[in-house]
């Protein structure tokens, strides 16, 4: 089948007169842009260049299914009557495989057996099987995909930490005020959390838009390079749930680390900014 | 002078300085990882198929190598078309198919390649010696563990099993003189190699004088695109793959890591960026008064600009330099993943690391940090000096 699709040979016939009846085919819509082909049009087949083929009518353009395995693959496809294809290969009475439907998965079950104990020279799998088998590439990028998210979501932590030391530190004087008034220690970690959660929900909730538009952009040209209808980008309420609840759980352990930082000095040191002067001075002796 | 200043005014906020260093050196992993991954598979590739020093490739029209199970006919009159073409060195026939050894009563499949011994470029002998006579072999590591045998065995091989009928096809006893690595298969496949003819003998009459690629080594690097065209015109029937075809196939087959990589090293120079540039402006900013007054007692402008350029440079430069190792460490388990993509040669490295590559994310980085350093640098150098004074003053 391979080796008929590699070797497909198409050209304009007009000129000849057809022997018989020509019967029909369809054609993958890549194939039908490419070439210039539409529904009606004739078209010449033959299993090897220059050799000998049938006269056959396009009937039908079709569009491939969203198959991961298919994904890198370019050649194009041509859905023939059997007879005809075994014809013109000269397979004879030979098929390369059966597709049987079940009305169950028992039904599947008992199938299965039935014909790998019976029958003789065949060998039935599992669709599922199959799928898990020709899926294997993209198991492999969903692995590389997670260690990318691995270290995004370290980098994250830090910049999230980063930002949220700089943001307390930058309140030192209004939080010493606080302090003096009275206000306990835990009520300013308190507080610092949540303005950390409220940043992170945010920062969530615009991510969350972000990754929407990119895996817009990122369907359509991935859509139009491999010209299939495959989702390459897929946002489900899981991943959003994962990702929030990451977003949420680095903002607070960044504002209680903030937060507690921030406590351990004295009140009156932050409002005078003594503290740094000491580590200004420490820094330059 | 001024380099104590920056010392101190790094280390007077140890943490924020620690953090925004670890920062800088998570984005310049990811970013040299990216570089490396943008290239190194080209670069990998390319240097796996001249490894063996052949330029071209033929293949049936309109396939790849080995990519279908099609074969080009009329192979003995192929190769002597192709030796007449001024230009060719050497003619390396192909022909891939299935090998069934039986030992005992277990059968292993594995992948054959029929070649001519004396020119082939498929693998590299790694123990005993390549095939003289029509009935030797060599063995990939993975079929030697697999089946068990050793160099000096005899093999009781075949060339195709009739699943009608249960049985091999194409028997022929086959003597196991050496162990070969290789070079364009996927890891852990079991693989060996044999002359052509006996290839062609057991596989009966599909494969008749027939094979699945041909290898042209031409005599230089500048005679290729000639002699590309000149077997164009003598064999219509094949296709001819040069090195830079190959690569446009790869790189069209590839580009959506291409295209990873251009996106995630953007995003990873974003946040190095985006972190600097904030630490230095709150840092500026905390530290107006000291700035005003270093201008009030005469210290020049640029002076000011050129001690904020050094702090956010400093950061930049040690958290670039900590993230190239980091960065070697992830690409290489980056790398082992994408090494189990499926019909992939073992030879191909995704992150392959040139020196080029540390370069240009260590001045991707160093652009950056100099970028992060405007606006802070802009803003300490331009406040009135008396206004500021008084706001800080009163504050």
């Amino acid at each position: 089948m391979t080796a008929l699709l590699a070797f497909l040979f198409i050209q304009a016939i007009d000129s000849i007169p057809p022997r018989s009846a020509p019967r029909s085919i369809a054609i993958d819509e890549r194939l039908a842009a490419d070439a210039g082909l539409k529904v009606g049009d004739r078209i010449f087949v033959s299993a090897a260049p220059g050799g000998a083929g049938d006269t056959v009518i396009i009937a039908a353009i079709t569009r491939g299914r969203a198959d991961p395995s298919e994904v890198a693959r370019s050649e194009y496809r041509v859905r023939m009557h059997l007879d005809q294809l075994q014809t013109l290969t000269g397979y004879a009475d030979r098929v390369d495989r059966f597709a049987i439907g079940t009305r169950s998965e028992p039904a599947t079950d008992s199938a299965l057996r039935a014909i790998n104990s019976v029958a003789f020279g065949f060998r039935a799998h599992r669709s599922r099987d199959i799928a898990v088998e020709t899926s294997r590439t993209f198991v492999v990028v969903s692995r590389f995909h997670r260690a990318i998210g691995v270290i995004t979501i370290v980098a994250s932590a830090i910049f999230l930490l980063c930002i949220m030391l700089l943001k307390v530190d930058e309140r030192r004087r209004d939080i010493a005020a606080l302090r003096l008034l009275g206000i306990s220690n835990r009520s300013i970690i308190r507080g610092v959390m949540i303005e950390a959660a409220l940043v992170s929900s945010l920062g969530s909730a615009m991510g969350v838009g972000l990754g929407w538009v990119a895996s817009l952009i990122i369907n359509w040209h991935y859509r139009g390079v491999y010209r299939t209808p495959l989702a390459f980008a897929v946002i489900t309420p899981s991943i959003v749930g994962l990702a929030v609840a990451l977003s949420l759980v680095l903002g607070l352990g960044a504002g209680l680390l903030a937060g507690r930082r921030l406590v351990r000095q004295p009140p009156l040191d932050l409002l005078t900014g003594r503290h740094e002067r000491r580590r200004a001075v420490t820094a330059t002796a | 002078m001024l380099l104590r200043l920056v010392w101190a005014s790094l280390i007077r906020h140890r943490a924020r300085t620690i953090l925004a260093v670890l920062g800088v050196a998570v984005s310049a992993a990811m970013l040299l990882d990216m570089v490396m991954l943008s290239s190194g598979m080209r670069a990998s590739f390319k240097n796996l198929l001249l490894s063996r020093g052949f330029q071209i490739r033929l293949s049936p029209k309109g396939t790849l190598p080995f990519d279908t199970d099609a074969t080009i006919a009329e192979a003995g009159a192929v190769t002597a078309s192709l030796r007449a073409i001024p230009g060719v060195t050497t003619v390396s026939p192909v022909l891939g198919g299935q090998l069934y050894v039986t030992i005992g009563d277990r059968m292993t499949t594995a992948i054959a390649i029929g070649v001519d011994p004396a020119v082939q470029g498929d693998y590299e002998i790694t123990a005993g010696r390549s095939p003289r006579a029509a009935n030797e072999l060599v063995a990939s590591d993975d079929f030697l563990r697999a089946t068990g045998a050793q160099i000096g065995d005899t093999l009781a091989a075949a060339a195709g099993f009739d699943p009608q009928l249960r049985a091999v096809t194409g028997r022929r006893a086959l003597v196991l003189v050496g162990r070969a690595h290789f070079i364009y298969l996927a890891a852990a496949q079991n693989a060996v190699a044999l002359p052509l003819q006996t290839l062609q003998e057991m596989r009966g009459e599909p494969a008749r004088d027939r094979v699945s690629l041909f290898m042209v080594r031409a005599s230089s690097s500048d005679s290729v695109d000639s002699v590309l065209a000149n077997i164009e015109r003598a064999l219509p029937r094949v296709t001819a793959v040069s090195i830079a075809t190959a690569m446009r196939q790869v790189d069209e087959r590839l580009s959506y890591f291409r295209q990873l990589a251009v996106i995630l090293g953007a995003v990873s120079l974003g946040v190095g960026f985006l972190l600097v540039t904030t630490l230095v402006t709150v840092s500026v900013n905390e530290r107006l008064g000291e700035i005003i007054v270093m201008r009030a007692i005469g210290v020049a402008r640029a002076r000011v600009v050129l001690q904020v350029l050094l702090e956010s440079t400093a950061i930049m430069l040690v958290g670039a330099v900590g993230g190239l190792g980091l960065g070697l460490v992830t690409a290489r388990y980056l790398n082992s993943i994408l090494a189990s993509l499926p019909g992939l040669p073992a030879a191909i490295d995704f992150f392959l690391f040139e020196p080029r590559d540390a370069w240009t994310a260590l001045g991707a980085l160093a652009s950056a940090g100099v970028l992060a350093d405007i606006y802070p640098s802009w803003r300490g150098a331009s406040l009135p000096i008396a206004a500021t004074l008084r706001e800080e003053a009163v504050a």
